[in-house]
């Protein structure tokens, strides 16, 4: 009678014990399902001190063949948008877009975005002001399109903990997936590239002097109604570098003074800024 | 039979990608054509020299044009524009067996239930006359003046997004440019991005 009565206690503490575990992992929610994806918002670290930055960011998980768009979503589509209700002294910045995909529907319509899986992280200002020990609650309302055959909208609102410590500490279980992110974000071009832009009749001529030549180029146009999506785009590889031919696109009444948006070269990504001249003589 | 009619298909999309190639440009003559409407009627853009044409690119179940609907957007533009003598074609050029596409039964069906009022529906389900606009998204919409010059090309208005909450404060790029071309003033804005799911064209 009495053994019967411990080994309730011990199941019972047991039982008690594992709660409070899974309490203490679910400080992040589990990922929502949602429209053909789950999401959830994550920090990469799991303590933040005052003063320091954050970084936190909304992952998606897309199931087969769907997909979500870049900040410039090309002909069609729509991207995500992220609105954030912070506690007092916290300031959230702009979306980090990792590079995206060109999605290629047919030959006359081309979308950027993401498959499978990506994270869109932003970096957070935890004020000096606010004292270790706390758990400031973050409110994420994201909206966003999701599509394969078809489109649909979608939204959540997620919440996430950030305990407020001595020292920042990275998260074991979600730096992993930050620090892929990051490599997949454009960098700024080393300073001793040049880039600049010819504007001709129906295209630009995009030139890159690197100093090494590249065989593999791409760009992606951050405004939209610059050049054609769904243009194949001609590289021509050079001593120094390369030459992109990207064609205009039917929208552009105006001229163009800079072209922007990011260019992967190798397999890396740079943000790319290039001035534009117009071609001064017919040949 | 039916091997023959593909490779025609082929050719005859191959010849409108090539001719679409040669691009729908704001100040360029817009594209002529002749298309069946929902009525079995034929449309000619011919048939309407001396008047106003608008181009309205149509998905019944893309969520963009389900807002411009739902909220009774598009209806009111069709209404009051066509009362000003403007002539208002729809186009569908969904394949069969991708969203949006309708019989020309089910499409009038869907007018009446939604008090659409167009001058007419194109049924494009081969894609021709949206290959030959490049229309790349639904909703997307074309101006063409009594000349028959394209003066306005893209989207309806300046919020992308699906949310009907969003008509009211933005700026609506069709009743911009029709009040402007109709006073003898240019357009100010004739080109635009246009925003929506991207026309569901065939595979081929």
């Amino acid at each position: 009678m009495a053994r019967l009565h411990y080994d309730l206690k011990m199941k019972a503490r047991s039982f008690f014990a594992a709660a409070l575990l899974c309490a203490s992992l679910l400080l992040q929610a589990a990922p929502r399902p949602t429209k053909h994806a789950t999401v959830e918002l994550l920090s990469q670290e799991q303590s933040a001190a005052p003063g320091s930055e954050a970084t936190v960011g909304l992952h998606f998980v897309l199931e087969n063949g769907w997909h979500i768009y870049w900040v410039n979503p090309g002909d069609s589509g729509q991207p995500p948008a992220l609105k954030w209700q912070l506690p007092e002294g916290f300031a959230a910045g702009e979306i980090q877009w990792p590079r995206p995909e060109r999605m290629q529907s047919s030959p006359s319509l081309a979308d950027y975005g993401y498959h499978s899986e990506v994270l869109l992280s932003v970096k957070l200002k935890v004020p000096q002001s606010i004292p270790a020990g706390q758990k400031p609650e973050l409110v994420l309302d994201a909206k966003w399109l999701i599509c394969r055959e078809v489109c649909l909208p979608d939204h959540a609102q997620l919440k996430l903990s950030l305990p407020i410590a001595a020292s920042s500490e990275k998260n074991p279980s979600t730096s992993p997936l930050f620090a892929r992110t990051e490599k997949l974000v454009p960098k700024a071009m080393p300073r001793t590239w040049k880039t600049r832009a010819l504007s001709r009749k129906d295209d630009f001529l995009l030139s890159l002097i690197v100093g090494k030549k590249f065989t593999n180029a791409q760009f992606f146009p951050l405004d939209a109604g610059q050049i054609d999506n769904a243009a194949k785009q001609h590289v021509q590889p050079t001593v120094r570098g390369a030459n992109i031919v990207l064609k205009k696109s039917d929208l552009l009444v105006k001229p163009v003074t800079t072209l922007r948006g990011v260019l992967v070269v190798d397999g890396e990504s740079f943000n790319l800024n290039a001035p534009v001249q117009a071609q001064a003589a017919l040949k | 039979m039916s091997r023959l009619r593909n490779i025609s298909l082929e050719i005859g999309l191959i010849i409108v990608l090539i001719a679409g190639a040669l691009a729908v440009k704001v100040g360029a003559p817009a594209p002529g054509f002749s298309e069946q409407d929902s009525t079995g009627k034929t449309q000619k853009l011919s048939d309407y020299k001396g008047k106003y044409v608008v181009l309205e690119w149509h998905n019944q179940g893309c969520p963009y044009t389900q807002k411009h609907y739902a909220s009774g957007n598009m209806q009111k533009l069709q209404k009051e524009w066509t009362a000003k003598g403007v002539v208002w074609l729809t186009v569908i050029s969904s394949a069969p067996g991708k969203q949006g596409f309708v019989t020309p039964a089910q499409e009038n069906e869907y007018l009446k239930s939604q008090n659409a009022v167009p001058t007419a529906v194109l049924m494009d389900p081969a894609g021709t006359l949206g290959h030959l606009y490049d229309a790349k998204t639904t909703p997307q919409m074309f101006i063409i003046d009594p000349q028959g010059t394209l003066i306005y090309q893209g989207a309806i208005d300046d919020r992308p997004t699906t949310d009907q909450g969003d008509i009211a404060g933005a700026k609506n790029y069709v009743n911009a440019a029709l009040t402007e071309a109709m006073s003898g003033k240019p357009v100010t804005e004739s080109a635009t991005r246009p925003y929506g799911c991207s026309v569901k064209y065939g595979k081929f």
